[in-house]
C-alpha cells in the first residue's frame, strides 16, 4: 500500500495529558490526582484555529489501518466534539475522563495520526479502555464509525507491539489450545460429561439438521454450564436433530477481532465453517451474543467463503420452538402471583446484531410472567460492564458500570432479570451479590433458555 | 492546549488554584462537559484546564420556593429530572442537555427550544456562589423571588463566559411541569408562508413553547439520512407544541391550526398520542445530525433577529449561500428569531475555508443590519471575537474591558475570549 497523504488538523489537546502529568500542582493533594482528562475541544467551528498541517502517514507505518477506515481520515476529521458520546458512555459516565470518552479517544487518535502526540502506553490504556458496547456510534449525530476506527486502532497499536500484556497471554491461549481457557480443548464437553447417564453419542454426531455453537465461556466456565445443559435438554425434549462439535469446535475468534488481532481469526473462521458444513447442517446456533456476532457478520468478510447454512442466535431459535409447538411452557407464578421479570439487552445480541424483539417474545409467551422493561432497553441499552476485555484489564471500572446496571434492575423492582449472554449474566450476578444489602427481596439471573427450560419443568 | 489539567472538586480548592495562579500569572480556563460551540472551554495561551465535572452534586429541591440548589457541575437534564419527581421542571432546554453543565449553561447563558415561552438560562439563575478571579468566594443573589440589593452581579455573571469568576454553586428557578401539550406538525409549498405563520401565530395571541423551523435543505438532509417519507419539494416545516392547562391547550392549538391553514399550510398534523409525537419530533431532532453528514465539517451559526424579521433573515442566508455557492441548510427556534444557518463544508481544502469565513461575516453583517444579534446562545469566545465591534459600540467595548479589569487585574481567567485586544 502506498502513502496516503491526509490532512489533519492539530488543534486539539492532544498531548495535555502528558503535560499535565509532568508537574504537580502546589496546595491540595485532589488538584494534580486524576489530572488526567485530555480536553476535547469544540471542533469544527470555522475561524477558531486556521492551522493545519499536512501528515503523511505511511501505508505500513502507526495508525496505518486507522487512516484506512477512515478513507483519508474523514471519518476521524468528521468528528465534531459535540460530546453527545460523554452522556451515553459507560466508561466515561463512570470515570468522567475525557481521556477514555468516545471524542477524547478519537482526538488521541487524531494526535497520534498527526504525530503531535507518542504512541505511549499509556495512550494504547486508554485506547483499550471501552466495553466495545458501540453505543457512541449508535448515537453519533456525525455518523462516525467509532468502533470500527477503535477497532482499526487496536490493530494498529497490535503492529506497533503497544498492547496490554494480557491479551499476548490470550492470543497464546487461543493459538495453542483453540480457546480462551488454560484447559486443552478436551475439556469443551465436560458441561456434558458431568451429567450421570449421558451417551456422548446422542450429543455428538456425524451429521445433524443442527449444530449448536457452545462457545468458549459456556465450554469451560463452570458457572455458565446450566446455560447448554439447559439447551441441549430443551433440544433434546424437543426432538431437535442437533449435534455438538466437541473438541472441533474452536473459539469463534471476538475476544482476538475486539483486541486488534485480527489476523490471527482467519484460520479460526475457516476451520469452524469447515466442521459446520461437514456436519451438513442447515442450522448453525449459538448461544453467545459475540460468537453469533462473529459467525454471522465477520467471517464471511474474512475468509471469503459465505456458508449456505443458516446462523441463529438460541433466543430466535427458541422463539421458533415455541411458535411451532414444539415446545409445553406452563405458569411458572407462584399461588397465581404473576412474576415480575426484567430483560437486559446483551450488546453484541441487541445494539450489534438488531436482534431484540425475539427474547422479549419468548419471555412474553411464558405464562405467569409480569413483564417490565428496564430502564434503558433496545438500542438504548445500558452495557453491563463486561464487554471489550475491560473486565480483565481494568476489574474495578467493569465493576463501577456493572452496579449502575444493577441499580436499573432494582428500579423495575424485578425478581428474575434474563438475559441471552452469559458474559452479562455473570457480571450482573455479581454485581448483584456486591449489592444484595440494597434489597429486602431477591433478584435471580436467569439465561433465557434456562427460564425457558423453568418454565416447561413447571407444573402444568 | 493546557499545560496543566487540574479535577477541582469544592470552591475552597478553586479559591487556592486561583490565588496561586494570580501570584504566578498562570492563565486559568474553566471547563464543564466542553459542548459550547464558540470555545469557551478552550486554552488559548494554555495555563490550567479547570475541570469542573466532578462537582456534580444536587444539594437539594424546595418545592415551595421552586428553587433547585446545584454545583457546578450537574449535568443539565439531571436538574430536569430531579425536579420531576416533584412535578416541576427546568425550563431551559439547550440542544447538548444531556451533557451539558449546568455552570457551563450559566457561563454561555445557553437557550434552547423553549425560549420563545419560557426564556432561557439568565432567567432561571437565582443565585450563585462564584470563585473570583482573584480567589475570592462570594454568594451572590437570593433565594426570593424579588430583590434589589446593590448591583445585580447575578446577571452580569450569567453569560460572562467564565471570563469573570467560576461558578461553584447555583440556585436555579424550577416552574410547575405544564399538565398538558398539543405537538403540530405543519408544511408549507413556500418556506415564505411559514415564516409568516410564524409572525401570525404570535400576532394571534398565542406564545407556543417550541415554534421550530426547518428548511427545504434540511427537509431533504432528513429525508437521506431517515427516508421517513417527507415530502422532498416542500419549501418548509414548522414543527409547534402549545403547553399548560388541557383547555388552553385545546384553544391554543386550534388557533395554531386555524393560522397555519390560513397561510396556506400543504399539511397540518396534530399528534394524539405520545408516540405520534415522537414521530413528528424524529425529523427535527433529525435536523443537525443529517446535515452533519453530509461533508466532513459541520458549523452551526447562531445568527438570531426579531421575530418580525425572520422572513429577510432567512432569504438573505440563501442569497448569500446561491453567491458563494455553498450548501447550507437552516433550521432553528423560529418563534424567538433564533435560527441555525449550518454550513456545510470541508474545512481541510483552504479555498473553502476562505469562504466559509466570507459566508459568516456577511451572515452577521446581514443580521445587524436586521436589527439582530451575532449570537443567540452560543456566546461569543473564540470563535466570533472578530466581529464583536459589528454589534457593540467602542464606548461599550472600553466598558466591558474595564468591567473585566475591575474582576480580573491580571487578566488569568479564561484569557483570549470574547476579546480580540
Amino acid at each position: 500500500m502506498g502513502e496516503e497523504k491526509i490532512l489533519l488538523k492539530d488543534k486539539d489537546f492532544a498531548g495535555a495529558e502528558d503535560i499535565a502529568n509532568a508537574k504537580d500542582m502546589p496546595g491540595s493533594k485532589e488538584t494534580s490526582a486524576g489530572a488526567k482528562g485530555i480536553a476535547a475541544g469544540a471542533k469544527g467551528i470555522a475561524g477558531m484555529d486556521g492551522s493545519k498541517t499536512n501528515v503523511v502517514i505511511s501505508g505500513t507505518g502507526v495508525l496505518a489501518k486507522t487512516v484506512r477506515v477512515s478513507k483519508k481520515g474523514d471519518e476521524l476529521y468528521s468528528c465534531s466534539r459535540c460530546g453527545t458520546c460523554l452522556s451515553i458512555c459507560p466508561v466515561y459516565k463512570n470515570t468522567l475522563d475525557e481521556g477514555v470518552s468516545p471524542r477524547g479517544k478519537l482526538s488521541l487518535i487524531e494526535a497520534a495520526a498527526n504525530k503531535t502526540l507518542p504512541l505511549t502506553d499509556k495512550l494504547s490504556q486508554k485506547i483499550y479502555t471501552c466495553t466495545m458496547c458501540n453505543y457512541c456510534t449508535k448515537e453519533c449525530p456525525s455518523g462516525v464509525k467509532i468502533s470500527e476506527l477503535f477497532r482499526a486502532v487496536r490493530q494498529d497499536l497490535v503492529d506497533s507491539s503497544k498492547y496490554p500484556e494480557i491479551l499476548d497471554m490470550l492470543k497464546d491461549k487461543i493459538k495453542t489450545a483453540y480457546n480462551i481457557t488454560f484447559d486443552t480443548n478436551q475439556g469443551r464437553l465436560d458441561w456434558l460429561k458431568q451429567i450421570p447417564g449421558i451417551t456422548l453419542s446422542d450429543y455428538v454426531k456425524d451429521t445433524a439438521e443442527v449444530v449448536y455453537f457452545v462457545g468458549c465461556v459456556s465450554s469451560f466456565s463452570p458457572r455458565s454450564f446450566s446455560i447448554p445443559r439447559a439447551i441441549t435438554e430443551i433440544f433434546k425434549r424437543a426432538d431437535v436433530d442437533f449435534t455438538l462439535l466437541g473438541e472441533d469446535e474452536w473459539c469463534c475468534g471476538f475476544p482476538l477481532l475486539s483486541s486488534g488481532m485480527t489476523d490471527a481469526v482467519t484460520s479460526l473462521a475457516l476451520h469452524n465453517i469447515g466442521m459446520v458444513i461437514k456436519k451438513g447442517a442447515k442450522l448453525l446456533i449459538t448461544s453467545c451474543p459475540s460468537c453469533f456476532h462473529t459467525w454471522a457478520h465477520e467471517y464471511t468478510e474474512l475468509t471469503g467463503v459465505k456458508p449456505d447454512f443458516e446462523i441463529m442466535h438460541v433466543s430466535q431459535y427458541l422463539l421458533r420452538l415455541i411458535q411451532e409447538g414444539k415446545i409445553k411452557l406452563n405458569d411458572i407464578s407462584v399461588n397465581k402471583a404473576g412474576i415480575k421479570v426484567t430483560y437486559h439487552d446483551p450488546c453484541d445480541l441487541g445494539r450489534n446484531s438488531g436482534i431484540f424483539e425475539e427474547p422479549r417474545q419468548v419471555i412474553k409467551s411464558i405464562p405467569g410472567i409480569d413483564f417490565i422493561e428496564l430502564d434503558t432497553n433496545r438500542l438504548q441499552a445500558n452495557c453491563c460492564g463486561g464487554g471489550g476485555n475491560i473486565e480483565s484489564l481494568n476489574p474495578a471500572l467493569s465493576s463501577k458500570i456493572a452496579d449502575a446496571k444493577t441499580d436499573e434492575i432494582f428500579a423495575t423492582k424485578a425478581e428474575i432479570v434474563v438475559s441471552a449472554c452469559q458474559q452479562c449474566e455473570r457480571t450482573m450476578n455479581t454485581a448483584l451479590k456486591r449489592k444484595k444489602g440494597e434489597i429486602d427481596y431477591k433478584v435471580k439471573v436467569l439465561d433465557i433458555a434456562e427460564l425457558v427450560l423453568q418454565s416447561m419443568n413447571a407444573e402444568g | 492546549m493546557p499545560d496543566v489539567i487540574v479535577r477541582v472538586s469544592s470552591a475552597e480548592q478553586i479559591s487556592r488554584i486561583m490565588r496561586f495562579a494570580n501570584l504566578e500569572k498562570i492563565p486559568v480556563t474553566p471547563r464543564g462537559a466542553a459542548t459550547g460551540l464558540s470555545g469557551g472551554c478552550l486554552t488559548v495561551n494554555g495555563g490550567i484546564s479547570l475541570v469542573m465535572v466532578d462537582m456534580n452534586r444536587i444539594i437539594g429541591i424546595n418545592p415551595v420556593d421552586l428553587l433547585a440548589e446545584v454545583e457546578a457541575g450537574v449535568i443539565t437534564i439531571d436538574v430536569d429530572k430531579a425536579a420531576s419527581k416533584y412535578g416541576l421542571f427546568y425550563p431551559p432546554d439547550p440542544g447538548s442537555l444531556k451533557t451539558s453543565t449546568i455552570g457551563g449553561n450559566i457561563a454561555e447563558n445557553a437557550g434552547g427550544l423553549r425560549g420563545l415561552k419560557y426564556g432561557v438560562t439568565k432567567d432561571y439563575v437565582n443565585a450563585l456562589e462564584v470563585v473570583l478571579p482573584t480567589g475570592e468566594i462570594i454568594n451572590t443573589g437570593t433565594k426570593t423571588v424579588k430583590s434589589v440589593v446593590g448591583y445585580n452581579l447575578v446577571d452580569l455573571m450569567v453569560g460572562s463566559e467564565g471570563t469573570l469568576g467560576i461558578v461553584t454553586k447555583a440556585v436555579l428557578g424550577l416552574l410547575p411541569a405544564p399538565p398538558a401539550r398539543a405537538s403540530i406538525l405543519a408544511t408549507f409549498a413556500d418556506m415564505l408562508d411559514a415564516a409568516k405563520t410564524v409572525r401570525d401565530i404570535v400576532a394571534a395571541g398565542v406564545i407556543t413553547a417550541t415554534l421550530e423551523f426547518v428548511d427545504n435543505v434540511t427537509i431533504n438532509a432528513i429525508e437521506d439520512y431517515l427516508k421517513v417519507g417527507l415530502d422532498r419539494s416542500i419549501g418548509a416545516m414548522l414543527l409547534i407544541e402549545v403547553d399548560g392547562q388541557q383547555g388552553a391547550v385545546d384553544i391554543e392549538a386550534a388557533v395554531v391550526t386555524g393560522v397555519c391553514n390560513d397561510n396556506g399550510a400543504l399539511s397540518c398534523k396534530q399528534a394524539t398520542s405520545d408516540e405520534e409525537r415522537n414521530k413528528l419530533w424524529a425529523a427535527r431532532r433529525a435536523a443537525l445530525s443529517s446535515l452533519a453528514r453530509i461533508k466532513p465539517s459541520t458549523i452551526l451559526e447562531d445568527a438570531t433577529v426579531p421575530r418580525s424579521r425572520i422572513v429577510e433573515l432567512i432569504e438573505a442566508v440563501k442569497s448569500i449561500a446561491k453567491k458563494y455557492d455553498i450548501m447550507i441548510g437552516t433550521f432553528g427556534h423560529a418563534g424567538d428569531g433564533n435560527l441555525h444557518p449550518t454550513i456545510l463544508t470541508d474545512l481541510r481544502d483552504s479555498v473553502e475555508e476562505a469562504k466559509v469565513e466570507k459566508v459568516i461575516e456577511e451572515i452577521f453583517i446581514e443580521t445587524i443590519k436586521l436589527d439582530g444579534t451575532l449570537s443567540g446562545e452560543h456566546g461569543i469566545g473564540i470563535t466570533k471575537a472578530k466581529y464583536l465591534k459589528l454589534e457593540i459600540s467602542e464606548d461599550a467595548y472600553q466598558l466591558m474591558k474595564r468591567i473585566k479589569k475591575a474582576f480580573d487585574p491580571n487578566n488569568i481567567l479564561n484569557p483570549g475570549k470574547m476579546f480580540l485586544t
